[in-house]
């Protein structure tokens, strides 16, 4: 029960918002700590919407929520905003012109059954 | 914005006419052009049997207890404060051409509306298009929200 | 309020400029701000920082000294930010990398960073948001949402006011069209002239544009729509492209595309381009940095003689991996950066010169607060078009403005 998606980040105002009031409130990682799916997709992984997954590939883990984006269907694609948490899946292989190279990220999407990672923990892998 | 059926659901559908009307779809309709209110379906009110129902309709037309009488209901809370409305709305416009009409902040208090601490908000209603006797179907500031924050009901 | 006392906004690259801020102390209203302004504004009242040192309370005089001290031991230091900083305060942080040798980057560099540069050298043409307004009869965003992250863009420029030549705007008088990876906010204001791409297939839509401008078959997207679009472009009389983000993943090895495209556009008609600039100082950075060192990215300073270094390993990543020390000033760098990156800087002594509690500022070896530019501090800067806006700020202070904080570290030098 996995899924692989390409995760494309956006910009959201209501984040960015509450990111000024606060980096670490809890309206911040509710924003944040999301990932927005195709239908079919968590209908395969059996999770509902506000459900829990963890987002994984060889840069990092996070556990989300997961949200149906209400899109039209776009299996094996999934979206997230650009914050703390999404930067956890991001590579940093530099473009061949050597700006920072954003690749796009690819994750696996599994059921999870762990807390939504929090800020504090994301500071502290930084810190290891 | 709820619709006349989803209101129909909820009500009684037994077509008593206690509220002066043949059917309660009439009422339905009723309801949503506030020409009715639900206090005039007695048995809705008065009916232990109709609570959850109650409950449910009062929640779902919550928005159009604050619609104006052009219909017009603002959700602060989805506004992105862009402007759009502010700079599409034709009143605005001809009040102000060479600000709201360019893209700017309106100056005179003549606007129907405008964007305060980044949520924008309505003023001088009788003044939109949508009001009084030679009322039209504008619908210049929905169409040109991205968030569905401006609505009408 | 009836004097119109108009000041600016900083909270994006579009640096509203008809912002009117109540006097009132007690009421805070302020007219005509989109959300993400006022959230901009309301920061102000926000946690703001104390000066720190290893997360203690200092002074503002000893967080300076231990800040130099830091940055003038530093073999190979990174100064970080930049673009949400006046140009004044930009060009005193430029003198301060070149006095200890660091390397210079802003997070442009991993967002419209690449576009910014083809613009600034002249490799795309370019023009001015008011011209978008008084003649832009198609407006493209592509892999950008102006609605979210530069709210006011749509209403003031780019497709509902009226302009010179536009005087029946948005119903009759101008197109949007939109490419994205998702139905953003802007593309629902477009529906019909929406054009849907998956994550990397950017290029292959830009291939199917040059097919359909040639009058070939597209041999991507519903040939239909894509047939649709070349004959816009084709009527259109004046274009822009608003790139953003969104098409970096696809692009970034193949920029050379981009600029075929803007060159093939033109033979038929007038194209311009302007990118979606992240903080509101972007483009100032980005200026300063060609005029100064001939270079846009990758760029650091040799220590002891400042000269001009350009090479790959100066790219973001590379300095960061490389950094021994970091001052990373209007900019929350580990909350903004991939992860390795932001690893690697969160194990170097950091110096934060910001006017917010911040992610980096709670790890910080060193905290110095600020005044908000634009609001607290003034200054000139770039909006993301070229044109040079005068900041008018409104609030009074005790902090320091970033130039003034910058200065007085180098000073203890």
């Amino acid at each position: 029960m996995a899924v692989e998606v390409k995760v494309a980040t956006f910009r959201d105002i209501f984040q960015y918002e509450a990111g000024r009031k606060g980096m670490h409130s809890d309206e911040y990682l509710q924003l944040s700590a999301q990932i927005l799916m195709d239908k079919e997709d968590m209908a395969s992984l059996g999770v509902k919407d506000g459900g829990r997954v963890l987002a994984e590939n060889e840069v990092g883990r996070v556990v989300l929520v997961a949200r149906a984006s209400g899109d039209k269907a776009h299996p094996g694609v999934a979206f997230m905003i650009e914050s703390p948490w999404s930067h956890q899946l991001e590579d940093d292989e530099p473009c061949k012109h050597g700006a920072l190279g954003f690749r796009g990220i690819s994750a696996t999407v599994t059921p999870s059954q762990d807390n939504v990672t929090e800020l504090a923990e994301i500071v502290q892998r930084l810190k290891e | 914005m709820v619709s006349a059926m989803e209101i129909y659901m909820l009500l009684p559908k037994t077509n008593c006419k206690k509220c002066g009307l043949p059917t309660c779809m009439a009422f339905a309709v009723g309801l949503l052009g506030r020409e009715k209110k639900l206090d005039e379906c007695t048995p809705l009110i008065e009916e232990k049997k109709y609570e959850a129902k109650l409950a449910k309709l009062r929640e779902i037309m919550a928005p159009l207890e604050n619609a104006s009488e052009t219909g017009l209901v603002i959700h602060p809370e989805k506004c992105f404060g862009c402007g759009n409305c502010v700079v599409a709305c034709p009143v605005n416009v001809a009040a102000e051409p060479t600000r709201c009409g360019a893209g700017l902040g309106p100056e005179s208090e003549k606007v129907i509306l405008r964007v305060e601490d980044g949520e924008v908000k309505a003023f001088n209603l009788e003044e939109c298009r949508r009001f009084g006797p030679n009322k039209i179907l504008c619908n210049a500031c929905t169409a040109t929200c991205p968030s569905k924050a401006i609505e009408f009901v | 309020m009836t004097d119109y006392n108009y000041k600016s906004c900083t909270g994006c690259a579009l640096i509203c400029e008809d912002i009117l801020y109540s006097d009132k102390e007690a009421v805070t209203q302020a007219r005509n701000i989109c959300r993400k302004g006022q959230a901009h504004y309301q920061s102000l009242f926000a946690e703001r920082t104390k000066p720190m040192i290893e997360g203690r309370e200092a002074s503002l005089d000893q967080a300076i000294a231990r800040a130099a001290e830091i940055l003038k031991g530093a073999k190979s230091p990174l100064i970080y930010g930049w673009s949400n900083s006046s140009s004044e305060a930009q060009a005193v942080g430029m003198d301060l990398a070149e006095r200890i040798g660091a390397a210079v980057d802003d997070p442009s560099t991993y967002c419209e960073g690449l576009f910014m540069e083809m613009v600034l050298k002249g490799e795309v043409p370019s023009c001015t948001l008011d011209d978008v307004r008084n003649y832009a009869d198609t407006s493209i965003f592509w892999g950008s949402d102006p609605s979210s992250s530069q709210p006011r863009h749509l209403s003031r420029f780019s497709y509902f006011p009226r302009g010179e030549k536009r005087q029946k705007s948005y119903e009759e008088e101008r197109t949007c069209i939109v490419v994205d990876v998702r139905e953003s906010p802007t593309a629902r204001l477009c529906p019909n002239t929406t054009y849907r791409v998956g994550p990397g297939e950017d290029v292959q839509f830009l291939e199917a544009i040059l097919n359909v401008l040639e009058g070939k078959i597209p041999k991507f997207g519903d040939k239909k729509k894509m047939i649709e679009l070349g004959s816009v472009l084709k009527k259109t009389e004046y274009g822009v492209i608003f790139p953003g983000r969104g098409i970096f993943p696809s692009l970034q090895d193949k920029m050379e595309l981009f600029s075929d495209l803007m060159a093939r556009l033109n033979e038929v008609s007038t194209f311009k381009a302007i990118p979606v600039a992240g903080g509101f100082n972007t483009r100032g950075f980005n200026q300063l940095l060609l005029d100064r060192t001939g270079y846009v990215k990758s760029v650091s300073f040799q220590q002891d003689n400042g000269k001009i270094i350009h090479r790959p390993e100066d790219s973001l990543a590379g300095a960061a991996k490389r950094a021994d020390a970091l001052l990373a000033f209007g900019s929350d760098p580990l909350a903004e950066l991939p992860v390795g990156v932001a690893r690697a800087l969160a194990k170097v002594p950091m110096v934060v010169i910001d006017s917010c509690r911040s992610i980096t500022s709670d790890e910080a070896r060193v905290v110095i607060p600020s005044a908000i530019s634009g609001l607290e501090a003034g200054g000139t800067a770039i909006r993301t078009d070229g044109m040079k806006v005068s900041l008018e700020p409104f609030m009074k202070t005790d902090r320091l403005a970033e130039k003034q904080i910058l200065t007085r570290i180098m000073e203890a030098m």
